[in-house]
């Protein structure tokens, strides 16, 4: 009796440990919430791991607000979501998208120095992913004692990426892809929209080809949302972004090849492979652009 | 009997988070590495020895920005003969690596992107022995 109990424990904790080594890299507990009439038994258009590869290729919103710092814009308040309704909102759906937005203001706080106000973007940002059943990925008290303090305003960074990077590992590891998308692209948008606000008032040449640039993403944000329009709010989703993606039509990229050289910066061996893209990109474009990427996060934000 | 299934259970519980929490760990310690660049991603890489050649590698896909310097470092998890090679692709094309031609390894590597696009980092271990590591993707903040 004893023998047989003990290799039945002994063959079920491999069995664990197995899908542990394939699957997660978290000792984090097992508490999936089935998300918002969203799964039905249609396949996915592209599988899960193209979809990572995909949501992998959505570049991250801080280096969106390194740029914006590093061209000299001074930073602003007005470009925030207002924290303030984030208790209403009622759907996972909702409160995805959300989260992103906030992950996206937060990489803007924090690349900005605002300690002060990064502790209500957080307490927001806790309760989303609180409802969410993510919430365990945010080491708050840190990240408290490191905003209060104004103390390894670097690690304070760290962590936020980070934890934000492990959140998303996990959702698409117990196969809420759906949710991760969502986050994926509420930062995108809202990276959009520093960004276009700020070329608003200062057309600087980096800002502006970065928004160009986005015309690659845009196609990868579409592929990952169509998966779920079966869904009527990602259904939605998708014709906003369609709309997003109309506007960037005569927007051009093109690309020159150069020669591979490197050099030392900071101590450290750079390379410079030289091939160079180029975007060719009008004002009435830019306004265009800058109009529908405002629509469509307003009304995100008011869900 | 309850007693002694407990603790195996509890023995191979601790076992098993051990193991991950070493690999966060690892990002963290190599997190440090990164000196005054801004932390973006890790990728984390476990593989088994081979004799195959090329060494088995693992793949990651990247966007990079023109106009971004970005910073590659790679950190080796203790306990593993594998010293890892990380190389980073534009579609086929080599870019760099962290491996110099006399076949030492570096820490770390910096790429300048002029352009925009999706990029490979590759990462297998030399020799193809048995290997564990962390890759960390940050930018460098140039004034």
């Amino acid at each position: 009796m004893f023998r047989k109990l003990f290799y039945l424990i002994i063959i079920c904790l491999v069995v664990a440990s197995c899908n542990n080594t394939s699957n997660s890299d978290d000792n984090i507990g097992e508490d999936i919430e089935i998300p918002d009439s969203i799964f039905d038994d249609k396949p996915l258009m592209i599988s899960e791991e193209a979809m990572e590869d995909i949501i992998e290729n959505i570049s991250s919103p801080v280096e969106m607000a390194a740029l914006l710092k590093e061209t000299g814009v001074p930073f602003s308040k007005k470009y925030l979501c207002d924290v303030k309704r984030i208790d209403k909102l009622n759907t996972n759906f909702k409160r995805a998208l959300n989260l992103g937005i906030l992950g996206s203001d937060l990489g803007y706080l924090n690349m900005y120095d605002k300690t002060g106000s990064v502790m209500n973007s957080m307490s927001s940002i806790k309760t989303l992913s609180d409802e969410l059943k993510i919430g365990q990925f945010f080491d708050f008290a840190t990240i408290k004692r490191l905003a209060v303090n104004h103390e390894n305003l670097d690690s304070l960074m760290y962590i936020s990426v980070s934890s934000f990077n492990n959140m998303d590992s996990y959702l698409r590891e117990t196969n809420r892809s759906d949710i991760s998308s969502l986050i994926v692209v509420g930062m995108w948008i809202e990276g959009m929209y520093f960004s276009t606000q700020v070329a608003k008032v200062v057309p600087n040449s980096k800002i502006v080809e970065r928004i160009g640039e986005q015309k690659l993403i845009l196609n990868d944000i579409l592929l990952i949302l169509k998966n779920y329009q079966s869904d009527k709010h990602f259904y939605e989703l998708v014709k906003d972004v369609e709309k997003i993606k109309k506007s960037y039509k005569d927007v051009k990229i093109t690309y020159t090849v150069g020669e591979p050289q490197s050099k030392e910066i900071n101590g450290m061996l750079v390379i410079i492979p030289n091939d160079e893209s180029h975007v060719e990109i009008s004002n009435e474009q830019l306004i265009n652009i800058t109009n529908i990427i405002e629509e469509v996060r307003n009304k995100l934000i008011n869900l | 009997m309850k007693r002694i299934i407990f603790y195996i259970i509890l023995t191979l519980f601790l076992f098993n988070n051990n193991i991950y929490s070493q690999s966060d760990e690892l990002v963290n310690v190599c997190a440090l590495d990164i000196g005054n660049s801004t932390y973006l991603k890790d990728f984390k890489v476990k593989l088994q020895q081979s004799s195959v050649k090329p060494s088995p590698s693992t793949k990651f896909s990247v966007i990079l920005n023109k106009g971004t310097i970005y910073q590659l470092n790679i950190c080796d998890a203790a306990g593993y003969e594998g010293k890892a090679v990380m190389k980073l692709f534009d579609h086929s094309k080599l870019l760099g690596s962290n491996k110099k031609s006399d076949g030492t390894l570096m820490r770390a590597f910096g790429f300048q992107c002029q352009k925009t696009g999706v990029y490979n980092i590759a990462v297998s271990f030399k020799n193809g022995k048995q290997g564990a590591a962390v890759a960390i993707l940050s930018f460098m903040n140039v004034k």
